[in-house]
């Protein structure tokens, strides 16, 4: 483009900035463009971005500002010429809007007469012009006349609905004004996320801001008194309800509760309740060591802190806490079951020469109504929480005595296998239990001992292949959540409402009221007899009015005069 | 714009006694009444609770508030029309046949309480003997056979099978409002009555939502203009649609579930009814876009004069299509406004840019285009039509495609 052509093009901009085509143009561009967000994912990582797309796509989006292309500038531009496309349609027909409201002609010369749709042309007898017009305007009362005498004939003009098109201005400036709010609400307000752990106190808010994080620091702080989860009967959660209580200068100035759909509002900020997670809950692991020994030892962290063990150099790193785990453990396409499984911490264990893992860890055995089927956890090898695989571990963990009756029976069987002593497996397997019975339990058995015993030697095979020098079980924990809150303020959402306000309106005014204009023309025909014309027309929706006029027509003809010869004008 | 005169429908005597004149005026204004003194009773009767409220209505505070706003309105309505003759349409006889409608609803979906298994006999796992599986069966089996009724007359264009095709698709309507009644009113039946909540929480409900509202658009266009051609595009859409809520059905999407605390708000209750009656008159332009297409195909081929007479001209199309978006355009915006104010309160902001939002812009957008086009000239009525059908396209990506294939806030609806 040449800097001559430059100018011209400008000028032709501004010439067509009000016209039609280009309005639909827009519509469909910025049609076309909103839609590209909802399927390039918007705000997540730079780095998710980097590995989707490879090194060169991702510079070439970045820069194009696709991945915040509502917060782009081109996306912003797009809006901006639509407000100036708007204005400008605004300005070239507002005036002449106004002045066709206002003009309002009486006549109607001959050429129109014959182009409209509906009309009915009748002759009264026995009856006066000015009769017949007093007769139409009574007979006809929500319409607003004008009436006016010329070549002989008397005409009368009705309008209704003679404001429809207000319905345009108010449409199109509504328009404006929520562009308008909205521009108020991304430069004037701020919307950003806090968490808050139970009994802490937080007064930055974060939020994603191009493709980095800002923060903001508020006029006060928040502190979490509580944070609660409510769950229906199958496990679905029925409300999360935070106590919160606000702090400014030093003071408590508000306590209250929020929930989803429940906000609190306080010095133009509204905090609402958006998410919650472990707010590094106190967990104590019970380790179970493999190597034989039957001994136990205990690791006390907190969720989010890594644990390391000094001799084997085995660390754990305690990711997620959750008190409830409800599942469907119902046969898929059957009714469902749902059970609660308990509580169970989340943790990735790494050591050297193990592959790392992630666990989920229960506390409690799986009870299958009455049948006991020994502790379990869910193993990831890949450390995504897709690829969990149950592990069931035989023995029921949260009994000691089957720890030590596990341990005595492996001993036993070590012992046995080493003398040779020419037992059959079967036998020395048999023996191995008994023996390992008395040594835990003495001659007082008790009353599970069946079940017991099954557990344990199942858990012989599991438990010794296990690669881990120790298996990590919860034992207990104290429960902390942090609260996830987010915090507005937006001095442009009221400007926002009264747009939406005014375009629901203005488009009711539209689309439901219709400027009809009705013309009669009366002319007195011999002594006591008029000829009258009547014509209609409708901006819009001219299937209705060609109803409605007939019912003009026929509540005229029966109202007017009282003899009555009809010349109806075949349509 | 050409106007057109479509002839009258021959609408029955009956019908017209019963929503004309002087008592067609006060019942309006008697319903008019009930409902603000039902609403006063829950703004000002004592202690307001959104599951006990139905119960307040049907007892003697029901009675004593509802009933002092009837009087009120029927004394309203007889003072304001002592003068104007009744006799003529006005407002309340166009008002009056949509209200009668909502008590037929009413009184079947409490016919239908009566045949409700004991409560020791419903079971939050297994719902399959609720009396709204059955009511809902009936929808299905009903807008299936209209729908092949207006197709078939459309061959054989006698009018009685164009009779049977509006009578099952108004039977249709009736069972499944009525089913969505019931089906709020057995959500709490389960669980101690925990989970009750408005039959618009899922696809599943929505659809049979939607089907009932493209039927009851498409069947006020056919009372007040002929347009029996027409119909059987518009049930052809409902078919499909009948045929999806099957598909969910099998699926397990069925069941009455709980709301997730995002859902648990009034204005669900006001906004996703009103996105369906968007929707649904999407749908209804939609067919007759489809309409002109294919009456467009037949002028040209020239054959087919029997087929021609029961199809409205292309003009009449047109302009039917028109009417429908002049009902969904502003009902979509306000939803869509409706949207913004409830996510103003769920979620912090009016507007995220989520996908579901986006969506709906974008089908505002587009719809907008379509009316610039046609108020600009020089466009034809086949541009307009494929429009319509295309516009109806991007509808139901919005509706169901960002449910699907899209993530974001809008949890309602997920499939799977
Ligand atoms: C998001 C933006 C817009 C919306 C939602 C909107 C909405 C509408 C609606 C609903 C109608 C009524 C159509 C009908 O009567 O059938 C209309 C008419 C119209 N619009 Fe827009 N419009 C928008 C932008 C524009 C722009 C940018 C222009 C500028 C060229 C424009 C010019 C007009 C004109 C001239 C009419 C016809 C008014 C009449 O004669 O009744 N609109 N608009």
């Amino acid at each position: 483009m040449t800097q001559k052509n430059l100018p011209s093009l400008i000028k032709i901009l501004l010439a067509r900035l009000g016209t039609m085509p280009l309005a639909i143009l827009l519509l469909i561009v910025l049609a076309l463009a909103s839609s590209i967000g909802t399927v390039l994912l918007q705000n997540q990582g730079q780095t998710d971005y980097l590995q989707q797309f490879g090194p060169l796509w991702y510079w070439v989006l970045r820069a194009l500002g696709m991945f915040d292309m509502y917060h782009s500038w081109w996306f912003i531009a797009l809006l901006g010429f639509l407000m100036a496309s708007v204005g400008a349609c605004l300005w070239r027909n507002v005036p002449r809007m106004l002045g066709e409201m206002r003009a309002r002609k009486i006549t109607l010369p001959d050429r129109i007469w014959k182009r409209m749709e509906n009309q009915q042309q009748w002759e009264v007898k026995g009856t006066s012009v000015d009769q017949v017009v007093a007769q139409v305007r009574t007979l006809l009362p929500g319409w607003d006349w004008l009436q006016d005498e010329r070549d002989g004939a008397t005409w009368l003009r009705g309008d209704r609905g003679r404001y429809h098109k207000w319905g345009y201005i108010l449409v199109h400036s509504a328009i404006l004004v929520i562009l308008i709010g909205g521009w108020l609400s991304v430069h004037y307000g701020f919307r950003g996320n806090m968490s808050v752990p139970e009994k802490g106190q937080e007064k930055e808010i974060s939020f994603v801001q191009g493709s980095g994080v800002g923060h903001l620091t508020m006029p006060f702080s928040v502190r979490c008194n509580k944070f609660h989860i409510e769950f229906f009967p199958n496990g679905m959660p029925k409300e999360f309800r935070s106590n919160l209580t606000i702090i400014d200068h030093g003071k408590e100035v508000m306590t209250k509760d929020i929930i989803v759909n429940g906000p609190l509002y306080y010095k133009g900020v509204r905090i609402f309740q958006a998410s919650f997670g472990d707010g590094g809950s106190d967990i104590n692991l019970k380790l179970y060591h493999l190597d034989g020994s039957g001994t136990t030892s205990m690791a006390h962290t907190a969720v989010y802190d890594t644990w390391k063990d000094p001799t084997t150099g085995v660390s754990l790193e305690i990711t997620d806490f959750k008190p409830y785990n409800v599942e469907n453990m119902g046969d898929p396409g059957k009714a469902k079951k749902f059970q609660d499984l308990g509580p169970a911490v989340e943790f990735v264990l790494r050591g050297k020469g193990l592959k790392s893992v992630k666990i989920k860890s229960f506390m409690n055995p799986f009870v299958l109504g009455d049948d006991d089927r020994g502790s379990f956890m869910m193993v990831s090898l890949t450390g995504d929480a897709k690829d969990y695989q149950a592990v069931p571990l035989g023995l029921d963990f949260s009994n000691p005595k089957e720890w030590k009756l596990f341990n005595a029976f492996v001993g036993r069987l070590a012992q046995r296998t080493s003398k040779k002593s020419g037992e059959s497996g079967r036998e020395a397997n048999i023996n191995a239990f008994k023996q390992a019975v008395v040594d835990v339990f003495g001659d007082k058995r008790p009353a599970n001992l069946p079940q017991m015993g099954t557990r344990v030697v199942q858990s012989v095979k599991t438990l010794m292949q296990m690669p881990w020098p120790f298996l990590p079980v919860l034992e207990n924990y104290d429960q902390v959540y942090y609260t996830g809150l987010q915090l507005t303020q937006d001095p442009g959402i009221n400007v926002v409402w009264v747009g939406s306000g005014l375009l629901v309106f203005g488009l009711c005014i539209m689309f439901y009221m219709s400027h009809r204009k009705i013309w009669l023309r009366v002319i007195k025909t011999g002594e006591t007899g008029v000829n009258l014309h009547l014509a209609g027309r409708s901006n819009r929706n001219p299937l209705a009015f060609t109803e409605e006029f007939h019912q003009l027509f026929n509540k005229l003809q029966q109202g007017c005069g009282i003899d009555t010869k009809s010349t109806k004008e075949s349509l | 714009m050409t106007s057109i005169t479509m002839d009258q429908p021959q609408q029955s005597r009956l019908f017209a006694a019963i929503h004309q004149g002087k008592i067609a005026v006060l019942r309006c204004w008697a319903y008019l009444g009930f409902i603000g003194g039902a609403s006063a009773l829950a703004m000002f009767g004592s202690n307001y609770s959104e599951s006990g409220y139905i119960f307040q209505l049907l007892s003697m505070s029901g009675v004593v508030w509802g009933g002092a706003g009837m009087l009120v309105g029927i004394g309203v309505g007889a003072v304001l029309t002592r003068s104007d003759d009744t006799d003529s349409p006005n407002w309340q006889s166009k008002l009056v046949p949509w209200l009668d409608g909502v008590v037929v609803l009413l009184l079947l979906m409490g016919l239908w309480t009566l045949f409700e298994p004991a409560a020791s006999q419903i079971s939050y796992t297994d719902q399959s003997n609720l009396v709204s599986v059955r009511t809902i069966m009936a929808m299905k089996v009903l807008f299936l056979f209209s729908a092949a009724c207006y197709i078939a007359q459309l061959f054989a264009p006698e009018s009685f099978i164009g009779k049977v095709a509006s009578w099952c698709a108004w039977g249709g309507v009736y069972a499944g409002g009525s089913s969505l009644l019931l089906r709020w009113y057995e959500s709490y039946q389960f669980l101690g009555g925990e989970i009750g909540h408005a039959p618009v929480s899922n696809l599943y409900e929505v659809f049979i939502l939607l089907c009932c509202v493209i039927s009851i658009i498409y069947l006020s266009f056919e009372r007040r203009y002929r347009t029996t051609g027409l119909g059987a595009f518009v049930m052809f859409l409902v078919a499909a649609a009948v045929l999806f809520i099957i598909w969910l059905g099998s699926y397990g999407e069925a069941d009455i579930k709980p709301l997730v605390p995002a859902l648990q708000s009034y204005w669900m209750k006001i906004h996703v009814p009103m996105n369906f009656v968007g929707y649904g008159s999407f749908a209804v332009a939609c067919a007759a876009g489809m309409a002109w297409l294919v009456r467009a195909r037949l002028e040209r081929s020239g054959k087919n004069a029997k087929l021609l007479a029961i199809f409205p001209s292309l003009d009449q199309l047109d302009q039917l299509s028109y009417r429908a978006v002049s009902i969904g355009f502003p009902a979509f915006t306000l939803a869509t406004i409706l949207g913004a104010v409830w996510a103003s309160q769920a979620w912090g902001g009016y507007w995220s840019w989520d996908p579901k939002e986006t969506w709906a812009l974008i089908v505002l957008l587009v719809y907008g285009a379509w009316l610039h086009v046609r108020v600009s000239h020089g466009w034809s009525g086949r541009v307009l039509a494929w429009w319509s059908v295309t516009a109806f396209v991007v509808t139901l990506f919005c509706f169901v495609g960002v449910n699907m294939y899209l993530s974001g806030l809008h949890s309602y609806g997920h499939l799977g």
